[in-house]
């Protein structure tokens, strides 16, 4: 699997979200994009999704222009967008049941990444009894068992708490190591990006500012050499201009 | 056609705000208010009771325009044992059973298909909005001298009541399915039918349960008045009847029966809700504990 961006641009009206980003990622990579809000990163995302169509270049799974959402990329929702009238094995069953797969075997195959998020005794409650971050991880196996070539995840742990949200690190991060799925992970936490990705992409005003290798090894932590100076290598690049212009783009969005 | 639209969505929202909320029984502090709920009814005959038996002796107005209902229990095991009551009952809630069906069953069915084909809805939106205001009462004389005095005009004209709110409530249901439902859903593969059998029509059904229970206080009308213009039997039909005659008691009981009649219905109906919407939290009674 190679997803290739090549001189993508987008608008919305009057607008340009997006000018001539181009990105290639490779099989197995994890890479986070990271940005101020309003840096046209999620817009990134959700054409690489198929939601949305690029105004100018293509945007290519192993050759193939992407026409519209695929199975064969799954896709994390900040908001976790579960169905709320389905019990959370139903939710995470729905993907292979629509892709034709037996009942039964669908159901055990959702029961399986249940246990791999380990919600497996919260199979039969409803999205709206579980936390934040469970839904989030219920979310995560939905996605991950449809078994998409890619994974679009869209600031999935934006909306919780800090200490939810590092545990939700630690998850993804033991998830990641066990099945070592691609992974394209939008966020706007410099640490975040630092402590899971292969590389990170810091978008700036629509195009891509700079590219960082992280190579540290995992498990990571905070104090793992290399981690606090790739954290301000990277924060100088988001951070260097004049705060005027960073408050600027802010009014903008 | 952006007027109508929004036209149609905005009544839907007025209505729900007005309609949609449930009554919850505030708990006490000391004892359960639960409990308690039949008291308010019984004090409200003991009330008219003590009225009606005072008015009798005071003579404050006629007491037969008031009977007390202990006398009117008597009338009514009167009228019962000729059977009238059984026939009316079982003729009202037949009409009323199959009209109310067979227009919530057209509202969803047409739903579905204006919330699929854009063109449909161009061209069915603005008319609705022109027609779908119009009490249906108005249209009953016209029904009439169209369709008879049988059971086709009265069937009709409760369904096209029952119609009009279920099907605007039905395409706000349709309309508001959040995009990152329909987004997740497509990104699991599933099909456009696949997504809406699974996602779009789950999502919109209560929004379709709102509108039923909406429909159901102006279909009951709907089956009143049709039943006083031009029929041989119904609830409705008795207070004509006990009009022709100027037997008070018995419209009480007529007025009473409608009221038991719609409560047992909307009971069912919230059944029914309760049963399907059992995923949904939220309320007064999941904010605070009392």
């Amino acid at each position: 699997m190679k997803l290739e961006v090549r001189s993508v641009g987008k608008g919305f009206g009057e607008r340009t979200i997006l000018k001539n980003v181009d990105l290639t990622v490779r099989d197995r990579e994890f890479i986070c994009i990271l940005g101020h809000s309003g840096c046209g990163k999620s817009t990134l995302l959700n054409m690489i999704a198929g939601y949305l169509l690029p105004d100018t270049g293509t945007i290519a799974v192993d050759g193939e222009a992407i026409r519209g959402p695929s199975k064969a990329r799954g896709m994390v929702f900040q908001e976790h967008a579960l169905f709320p009238w389905m019990t959370v094995l139903d939710n995470v069953s729905f993907g292979p049941e629509v892709q034709k797969m037996p009942k039964a075997k669908a159901k055990e195959t959702a029961m399986e990444f249940l246990k791999l998020v380990g919600l497996e005794t919260y199979a039969s409650h409803y999205p709206a009894e579980l936390s934040g971050g469970m839904k989030q991880r219920v979310g995560i196996a939905r996605a991950l068992a449809s078994k998409p070539d890619i994974l679009l995840m869209d600031e999935p742990f934006g909306a919780l708490d800090v200490l939810t949200r590092e545990m939700m690190r630690m998850e993804l991060q033991k998830i990641c190591s066990q099945l070592k799925p691609t992974i394209l992970f939008v966020t706007h936490s410099i640490s975040e990006a630092v402590y899971l990705a292969d590389r990170v992409v810091v978008m700036k005003h629509g195009a891509i500012a700079d590219i960082f290798e992280v190579g540290i090894k995992h498990p990571r932590t905070p104090s793992s050499p290399g981690f606090g100076d790739m954290m301000s290598r990277i924060e100088r690049v988001l951070m260097d201009e004049e705060h005027s212009e960073i408050a600027e783009a802010k009014v903008g969005t | 056609m952006d007027g109508a639209k929004t036209a149609l969505t905005g009544k839907a929202g007025k209505l729900r705000n007005g309609l949609a909320e449930e009554p919850k029984p505030a708990a006490g502090r000391t004892f359960s208010l639960q409990k308690w709920t039949f008291v308010p009814g019984i004090l409200f005959f003991i009330l008219w009771e003590a009225f009606s038996r005072i008015n009798e002796s005071v003579k404050l107005f006629n007491p037969n325009f008031l009977p007390a209902p202990t006398a009117l229990l008597q009338e009514a095991w009167e009228l019962a044992r000729t059977g009238i009551i059984a026939e009316s009952i079982l003729s009202s809630t037949i009409r009323i059973l199959l009209g109310f069906v067979i227009g919530s069953a057209a509202a969803l069915a047409l739903g579905v298909i204006m919330s699929k084909y854009k063109s449909v809805e161009f061209w069915f939106s603005p008319v609705l909005n022109l027609v779908g205001p119009i009490p249906a009462l108005a249209l009953l004389p016209l029904f009439i001298i169209w369709f008879g005095i049988g059971e086709f005009p009265k069937v009709l004209l409760i369904a096209w009541t029952t119609f009009i709110p279920v099907l605007v409530y039905t395409l706000d249901g349709f309309k508001s399915v959040p995009s990152t439902l329909i987004r997740s859903a497509m990104s699991l593969g599933a099909s456009e039918r696949q997504i809406f059998a699974r996602v779009m029509l789950p999502s919109a059904l209560p929004n379709f349960l709102v509108g039923a229970q909406v429909s159901l206080g102006l279909s009951f009308s709907a089956l009143i008045v049709s039943e006083m213009m031009g029929a041989k039997s119904g609830l409705g039909y008795i207070i004509v009847d006990a009009r022709n005659y100027f037997k008070i008691s018995n419209m009480f009981i007529a007025i009473i029966l409608i009221g038991l009649e719609y409560s047992l219905f909307s009971y069912l109906l919230k059944l029914v809700e309760r049963k399907v919407m059992a995923w949904r939290k939220g309320g007064i009674r999941d904010a605070v504990e009392k």
